[in-house]
């Protein structure tokens, strides 16, 4: 697809991108970063949050954020110097050559305007059709993009269109100039794992029938296992390794590479998680539902979601770890809740140690709140801003055990021994504080009260890739040596495949799968389970082959 | 804590903010050591003009000007910072407390807000200084009503937001009190936003205390006082137009010390959003 | 969608019946009744208490509470507010025409204000944290700093005095047609102008400026869709929409700067019949000034809600 005088669509050279900090200095944000695309070719942009992938992605449309300019190197777009352009290239460039598709489609679509007219817009606007010709092409390409019933779709507005709707009314105002080149940031994150897929093969066929280059930015090894030819993996705004999908995935030569690698799921039988192994029940729960209450006349609850869970039964023997998968909306959070006594059930009983368990934390004993955990998803969050570190864990402390402050503070550093952290984290601030040290401190709060159940709730999900496995060891070594259960609710599989060896499967409040994990996964008897395991395992499919030689 | 000084030290508006706030507290606070007479003896003829034994002259009934001017900010002051300080402490905690409880109690909060924010203030202290008399205590008690729903919606709103935080959740799973919960894990984190919702509401308690007085249904006479002294001066705007310009000028820059330093400090401390309550 | 309209509507009469419970009791009840509050200490004390008495079962003053609070609440409905303890006048004739005028005043101050805060608040959005925006701005801070009585002092002293273009106060009286009671009114039209486009612009500003910083801003920059079209078309309407509840709120601020306002330069407004009101201890007339800003405000809060309704999809069901 090359022109005729060989020169690639993007090529871009020793490019570096700085940010104007708070203080007043320039901080680099992309360093020295080269690489060419060719028309028609595909290119994953991969790195965790911070690595400069968004910048890189908006600087190939000339756009900087609040602050940000160039600092050195070149940047040409089909043959515009996107450095140095000023307003009118600009113009010529942004949306007519390189389209962007943002990563939250609900936010990036104008919430007061029908969705047909904002790309009718595109289309007067960029393209000078008229309104009637506009609105012929807008109702075309919402067909191409495999939007049911176009006429109606583009008199809706953003929030009355699902999730994966939304992505492709982006997509076609992002297509509706016939770019050469389409940036897709974090193009599929904001999507369940089902709809993923559909949107994944949508950009797949859009590459093919119009022929644009795509630069896909993500966190995700798994997206770019399915759309990307080559890819860049980029680590505090610097390339750390580059070149074809197959052979970075198959043979990836950075240990950072690798790390990502690792965060991908890969299911190999000889790594399983362990069998059951459980000394008797802890947690029986029968036939337990959820639903919001109902509206009373002066106060309106939204009603579209009447039941949140619908008669789940679950057993859980001491020491043992519960996995709970499902997708956003699927219960798996209430459930968590449920269990910890933060909301009360609807219907059904739950039973600790054979005993009946009131439903909130009102009803309960003060030893079953102890010996009921839970930890958050956020890490900023799980901590109190304005307590120490050694506030936070002397007080489930002296609370269970009466214990006196020095008492206590033995205790607490003897926690953060435990979790790789010294004695002076005690005086520490949470902002003071890594994402995965809070997580780490949040931890040893829980194991202080030496619960018999902990609830984990996406404990990983807001950690970089390359941290979760970090905090992951953590929490399995404590929970081996204190032989405490665990519910570990997520919708990462790889965090359930290395520390679960029980699985259960939510969706829309029901559960839909469970049993051994390394059956399940191995041979998903649903194809909800299948579409899941699907979209997980596509980077490792890739490196699988090359693993042996 | 450094970063936060640096921000408000780098705008120039903030710090004249605080000048103006400092010079005016001092003023107050020294004003009996530096009034040269007594502000309530009539020491001279009617609206004599200045010179150099009365520096800003006499007022309609012969009182030295200078020495009323330093004082009449005084009462104003103290009962603005009275109100100020009632209404963001009570105010916070009833907030805080709505949105610990929500349900019924939350709903009953919320409804009596709304309702008090439809009264205009003015009316509001007219309705209860007509019923219960034109006092300090009375001022100061019915200001801070008026000033605390502002805060209580606010602080019910950020309430709601930490409620939903883990270190929150964490601390009711253990099974904590609701008053442990509400001042260990709540109140800290909208410390901040108080200290600036007590500044704000100062400032607003302040023009409706010199309004009010202006009015007459305020500080009464012959307490000196900033906007009695403005509305005596309408008498002889034509011929001593420093008797309006000069309390005029105090009372104005004073609010306006105040509400610069706010602005410089809410936005250094990041709360951009307290700026757009009413 | 009706459903909501109602539910609204049915909350703000509730909040109005409240009101006007929460009035009856803040002037009637908790501090004596409306003799006790009509009549001076020394007044009362000079009276014998047989009089006192018989003037209270004139006034039907005896009868409990609750009876009163219930007649007083019917009356509201009615638009019927009785007479005067003292003089015996009809309250609605006193209220008429200071009503009329100040709703003139206010409403003229709106047509003013507003437009201009909207072109302030979007100039210095568009230049955010540039010069226009600072002295916008500072300029902002300045105007609802300055008491409403010192700005409107400072005018006259201006344009009344040193440069005498306008009258000093207002010599239209209180039924002269609305145009005449507005020509002689400009400067106390300025002093509310000054004050209300500070406290807009503020709003509108900080509205604009989040709406400006929205992902869907982003994605029309990048699709290189003119600028005037992104700021008037997509967030403009995303600023105003949520700012609809604060100005209505601010219907409340301005009441009080209206009160202040009418004093200052004589203009035949409630506000200076509340004050005449509150001098003679006319409880009656207090209660009817206090029920009618509060039901403006309520009534602007209840069209802000509905205004929100329509230009929202968001808070329509599907």
């Amino acid at each position: 697809m090359a022109r005729p005088d060989g020169e690639p669509l993007v090529r871009c050279d020793r490019l570096s991108i700085g940010y104007a900090a708070a203080s007043g200095e320039t901080v680099g944000v992309v360093g020295d970063v080269s690489f060419t695309l060719g028309r028609g070719e595909a290119l994953g942009i991969v790195g965790e949050s911070g690595s400069g992938k968004s910048t890189l992605a908006r600087a190939l449309l000339g756009y900087l954020r609040g602050g940000g300019r160039f600092l050195g190197g070149s940047l040409a777009v089909d043959g515009i110097d996107v450095v140095a352009a000023s307003g009118p290239a600009l113009a010529a460039l942004r949306g007519l050559k390189v389209a962007m598709v943002p990563q939250n489609p609900l936010s990036s679509l104008t919430y007061h305007v029908r969705v047909g007219r904002q790309v009718e817009e595109v289309l007067v606007t960029r393209r000078g059709m008229t309104r009637r010709q506009a609105r012929a092409r807008t109702l075309e390409l919402f067909d191409e993009m495999g939007l049911p019933d176009p006429a109606a779709i583009a008199t809706r507005y953003p929030h009355q269109l699902s999730g994966g709707q939304r992505q492709r009314v982006v997509i076609a105002a992002a297509l509706a100039c016939d770019p050469a080149l389409l940036v897709l940031d974090e193009p599929t994150t904001a999507l369940d794992k089902t709809t993923e897929a559909q949107v994944l093969d949508l950009i797949a066929t859009v590459r093919r029938t119009s022929g644009a280059a795509l630069v896909l930015v993500t966190h995700d090894l798994n997206v770019v296992a399915r759309v990307c030819d080559r890819t860049l993996v980029m680590k505090d705004g610097r390339v750390v390794e580059a070149g074809p999908v197959a052979e970075i995935f198959g043979r990836p030569r950075t240990g950072y590479a690798r790390e990502l690698l690792a965060a991908a799921l890969i299911i190999d039988a000889s790594r399983a998680p362990g069998a059951r192994s459980s000394t008797g029940p802890l947690l029986g729960i029968e036939g337990v539902g959820f639903s919001y209450a109902g509206k009373t006349w002066w106060k309106r609850t939204p009603a579209d979601h009447a039941k949140i869970l619908d008669r789940i039964d679950i057993q859980i023997g001491r020491g043992e770890v519960l996995g709970v998968i499902g997708e956003s909306g699927s219960g798996k959070t209430t459930l968590g809740m449920l269990v910890a006594g933060m909301i009360a059930a609807r219907e059904g009983r739950m039973q600790f140690e054979g005993k009946g368990l009131a439903s909130t934390v009102v009803g309960r004993t003060k030893d079953q709140r102890r010996r009921i955990q839970m930890i958050f998803q956020d890490p900023l969050s799980s901590l109190n801003p304005r307590q120490t570190v050694g506030t936070a864990l002397v007080r489930p402390l002296q609370f269970f055990f009466g214990l006196d402050g020095a008492a206590a503070r033995r205790r607490a550093v003897e926690l953060l021994a435990r979790l790789g952290m010294g004695a002076d984290f005690l005086d520490r601030y949470p902002r003071q504080l890594s994402g995965g040290q809070q997580q780490r401190i949040a931890i040893a709060r829980a194991f202080a009260a030496q619960p018999d159940l902990l609830i984990c709730d996406e404990i990983t999900s807001a950690l970089d890739a390359s941290v979760q496995a970090q905090v992951l060891e953590h929490l399995l070594a404590l929970q081996r040596e204190s032989a405490a259960a665990m519910m570990v609710i997520t919708h990462d599989l790889s965090v359930i495949w290395k520390i679960a060896p029980q699985v259960i499967v939510l969706k829309q409040g029901k559960i839909v799968e469970q049993g051994e994990t390394a059956t399940v996964f191995a041979r998903p008897s649903n194809p909800y389970t299948a579409g899941l395991l699907e979209a997980a395992t596509q980077a490792s499919r890739i490196a699988a082959p090359s693993v042996e030689p | 804590m450094k970063t936060v000084i640096q921000r408000i030290v780098r705008r120039p508006l903030t710090i004249v903010g605080i000048l103006l706030v400092a010079f005016h507290l001092t003023m107050a606070l020294a004003a009996p050591l530096l009034a040269p007479y007594d502000p309530f003896i009539l020491i001279g003829a009617p609206l004599e003009p200045p010179d150099a034994t009365y520096w800003l002259g006499t007022d309609a009934l012969g009182r030295d000007f200078l020495s009323r001017l330093l004082m009449g900010g005084r009462i104003s002051i103290v009962a603005a910072l009275a109100a100020g300080l009632i209404a963001s402490l009570v105010g916070g905690l009833i907030g805080l407390a709505a949105a610990y409880y929500r349900g019924l109690f939350d709903d009953i909060v919320s409804r009596l807000v709304e309702m008090n924010l439809a009264i205009p203030a003015i009316l509001f202290v007219t309705l209860f200084v007509t019923g219960f008399g034109q006092t300090l205590p009375v001022l100061i008690l019915v200001i801070s009503v008026i000033k605390m729903m502002g805060v209580i919606r606010t602080s019910r709103a950020q309430g709601i937001v930490l409620m939903e935080m883990g270190y929150v959740k964490a601390a009711r799973l253990r099974g904590e009190t609701a008053a442990s919960v509400i001042l260990r894990e709540l109140l800290p984190n909208i410390a901040d936003l108080l200290a600036v919702e007590f500044a704000m509401r100062t400032s607003s308690a302040l023009l409706l205390v010199s309004a009010l007085s202006f009015l007459g249904l305020g500080i009464s006479p012959p307490t000196p006082d900033w906007g009695l002294m403005i509305h005596d001066g309408l008498q002889s705007i034509r011929s001593e137009p420093w008797l309006i310009l000069a309390p005029a000028l105090c009372v104005s820059t004073l609010v306006v010390g105040i509400n610069f330093a706010v602005e410089g400090i809410s936005d250094a401390l990041g709360l951009e959003a307290a700026r757009g309550a009413a | 969608m009706i459903g909501a309209i109602l539910r609204r509507t049915g909350l703000s009469l509730l909040t109005l019946v409240l009101l006007a419970i929460y009035i009856f009791l803040a002037t009637e009840v908790l501090p004596g009744d409306a003799l006790d509050v009509s009549l001076s200490a020394d007044e009362i004390s000079q009276m014998p208490p047989a009089q006192l008495a018989k003037m209270k079962h004139e006034l039907g003053l005896d009868r409990p509470a609750y009876e009163r609070l219930g007649e007083f609440l019917l009356g509201a409905a009615r638009l019927d507010f009785g007479r005067t303890v003292m003089t015996k006048a009809r309250v609605v004739d006193i209220v008429a025409y200071p009503l009329r005028n100040s709703l003139l005043l206010a409403g003229t101050v709106i047509v003013i204000a507003f437009p201009l805060s909207l072109m302030l608040g979007v100039a210095a959005a568009c230049r955010y944290r540039r010069p226009v925006d600072t002295l916008v701005s500072v300029g902002a801070i300045i105007g609802y700093s300055v008491p409403e009585f010192v700005t409107g002092t400072v005018l006259v002293m201006l344009f009344a005095v040193a440069w005498p273009l306008f009258p000093a106060t207002i010599t239209a009286s209180t039924s002269d047609p609305a145009l005449v009671l507005l020509a002689a009114a400009p400067l106390a039209v300025a002093t509310i102008v000054i004050g209300s486009i500070a406290y807009l612009t503020r709003i509108l500003r900080v509205g604009m400026v989040e709406a400006l910083s929205t992902d869907f801003v982003e994605r029309l920059r990048l699709t290189g869709i003119p600028e005037w079209r992104i700021v008037l078309l997509h967030a403009l309407p995303a600023a105003v929409i949520p700012s609809l509840t604060a100005m209505a709120l601010y219907a409340a601020a301005m009441v009080s700067g209206l009160v202040v306002v009418e004093l200052v330069f004589a203009y035949p407004g409630l506000g200076q019949e509340l004050v005449r009101a509150v001098t003679r201890r006319e409880v009656h007339v207090v209660q009817v000034i206090a029920l009618f800003s509060a039901s403006v405000v309520v009534v602007l809060n209840l069209a802000a809600d509905l205004m929100i309704l329509a230009l929202d999809p968001r808070t329509r069901r599907r």
